[in-house]
């Protein structure tokens, strides 16, 4: 960061800055006890430094993959609300969330919960991330080159297709026999057990690629957001712009989801509480910031899970603190 | 130098015009005003020329050059463009905002040059106390000139402003045709504006556009436009002349 922008920080942002890191440590720390000594502790077995090491090397790939996969939801959901005009949405409204729970039902309903297709993690990933660009692609292709409004246009096409993909797999869900539904609903929903150690290294470069595209764009979109004609009198090509941003968005999400499950909240959660914290319209510091709070709530949020053995899953703390601050915010942007 | 040649601009598939056959050359170091009742096309000929709206066919000559092929930053560097509705989806300073305007200039990493560009802009509009202040703290009048201050940090030779005024009360919107004719005056600028009351425009145009049904009716310096005969026709509404201080007024209630 140069000078200039270092001097631009607010006070606030100069705290974030300072106690970012050492929370994000601290609840890396709280992470890895709660794997390790409190889980040992818990079943009566003594932690001999060879049991440790061996849950630390599946713990931090773990770790590091919430934390890039967090901060991308993040990143991803402050773009779509900058290119969308408007911080009530996210992208899971597209209905990123309900393709991918649509990819593992038909997978498993197809060719069975044993199969290849479905059990092997590679393959399992390149379908899901594959049919969420298919879809997305389909979608800003018929829609984009509409032209006016289609942002608008295209929420509701997103609203329609989860609504029926959901139905649909719901409906899927139900006919299934037991075994393969719980399969199903483990794969769909995020635990560090299912979430797969060995794809997150070849996964982590695409999200970073990914991070850095949109990151590097943190000066136009200052200008996008100043919405469409102001941002074209001032020399962004607001069209061209909006359609690389979507489509990165849906590179983004479909990553994310297909690596650590649907968390429709996360990015909605992170990138408010960041402008709220903050308190500037600046992309850079709100990047950095919503970023860091995705991975502290799901780290801390996996943590608790893990400590409380699983008895309150991680989506649900996430998915009602989202739900009651998304509530919070409509009441509030109806009053002013 | 800003030359419009054979503009047609339609919104729907049935061929319906919203601009026709527009032709016009924009008269330097000016104040040139489009007038006109709604769905005139006023705004949407402000826009194309401002190199906002794509029209459907025709061309804008910027200094004997298509607008369309020139780069986009390049273009932001002569042509300035204000919006009618000055509502921000984001809570920014007045500072921030004239920021913006060098965006064009420095790709959003702003050099002492571009800072000195920023505190003349606000200078020049009366802004310096009001610098640090948030734009939704202010009235209607100094959010209006924080927006003149950020094109004039943009620093064109063009200014293009739809509908300024329809915001602002009646001391404001004086205020505000005073803060144009003093861009020309003093900076040399040439500015297209869309005006709803021709009032304003007999006042403080030096050309008047006046448009119906997308297509220009007539063009005119105000003296030759505040006549009963073209305001009836481009307006559809029986108007009276009257004469005060020697310069023409119409009344149309």
């Amino acid at each position: 960061m140069s000078a200039r922008s270092v001097k631009r920080l607010n006070a606030r942002g100069l705290a974030a800055l300072f106690a970012g890191p050492p929370l994000l440590l601290a609840v890396s720390a709280l992470y890895i006890y709660s794997r390790t000594y409190a889980k040992s502790s818990r079943l009566g077995i003594e932690m001999t430094p060879a049991a440790f090491e061996s849950i630390i090397g599946r713990a931090l790939p773990a770790l590091a993959g919430m934390c890039v996969a967090a901060a991308l939801t993040a990143i991803v959901s402050l773009v779509f609300q900058t290119v969308t005009q408007s911080r009530l949405l996210t992208p899971s409204m597209l209905g990123f969330d309900s393709v991918f729970v649509t990819t593992q039902t038909l997978l498993v309903f197809l060719f069975g919960s044993r199969s290849e297709m479905f059990a092997n993690p590679y393959l399992n990933y390149l379908t899901a991330a594959g049919a969420m660009i298919a879809v997305s692609t389909l979608m800003y292709g018929a829609v984009l080159r509409r032209g006016r409004d289609n942002i608008v246009f295209l929420l509701m096409f997103g609203l329609v297709l989860s609504g029926i993909l959901r139905s649909g797999s719901g409906y899927i869900q139900v006919i299934m026999d037991a075994e393969d539904f719980n399969r199903v609903r483990a794969a769909t929903s995020v635990t560090v057990n299912n979430m797969n150690t060995d794809i997150i290294l070849p996964v982590l470069p695409i999200m970073l690629f990914i991070s850095a595209a949109l990151l590097l764009r943190h000066r136009t979109y200052n200008v996008m957001s100043l919405g469409p004609e102001q941002a074209k009198s001032l020399g962004v090509p607001y069209e061209r712009e909006a359609n690389v941003s979507l489509l990165l968005i849906a590179a983004g999400m479909s990553v994310a989801t297909a690596l650590i499950g649907s968390l429709t909240f996360l990015g909605l959660l992170s990138v408010n509480a960041a402008r709220e914290l903050l308190k500037t319209h600046r992309h850079l510091p709100l990047f950095i910031g919503s970023a860091v709070i995705a991975s502290l709530l799901l780290v801390s949020g996996q943590g608790a899970a893990e400590l409380l053995q699983g008895a309150l899953p991680v989506t649900a703390i996430i998915d009602l603190a989202g739900c009651s601050y998304m509530f919070y915010l409509i009441l509030r942007e109806n009053r002013l | 130098m800003i030359e419009i040649c054979g503009l047609n601009q339609s919104y729907d598939r049935r061929g319906g015009y919203t601009l026709r056959d527009i032709n016009l050359t924009i008269r330097e170091r000016a104040v040139t005003a489009l007038v006109g009742a709604n769905g005139a096309g006023k705004s949407t000929l402000l826009g194309v020329i401002a190199n906002i709206v794509r029209p459907l066919s025709g061309t804008v000559l910027l200094d004997g050059e298509d607008v369309r092929r020139i780069k986009a930053s390049a273009a932001a560097k002569k042509l300035a463009f204000l919006k009618q509705t000055l509502r921000l989806g984001i809570r920014i300073t007045v500072e921030e905002l004239a920021e913006y305007g060098r965006f064009p200039h420095c790709g959003g990493r702003p050099r002492d040059a571009d800072m000195e560009k920023i505190d003349d802009a606000l200078r020049y509009m009366k802004l310096s106390e009001l610098r640090g202040r948030y734009l939704d703290e202010l009235s209607g009048g100094q959010r209006q000139r924080a927006f003149i201050a950020m094109i004039l940090a943009q620093d064109t030779p063009y200014i293009f402003l739809d509908e300024p005024l329809n915001n602002l009360d009646i001391k404001h919107s004086v205020e505000m045709m005073k803060i144009v004719k003093r861009l020309v005056a003093e900076l040399g600028k040439t500015v297209v504006i869309v005006l709803h009351d021709v009032n304003f425009a007999a006042a403080y145009a030096d050309r008047v556009v006046a448009m119906k049904d997308g297509r220009i009716m007539s063009e005119g310096n105000p003296e030759e436009m505040i006549t009963k005969d073209v305001l009836d026709r481009v307006f559809d509404h029986d108007f009276n002349i009257a004469e005060h201080g020697g310069r023409r007024v119409c009344l149309y209630y």
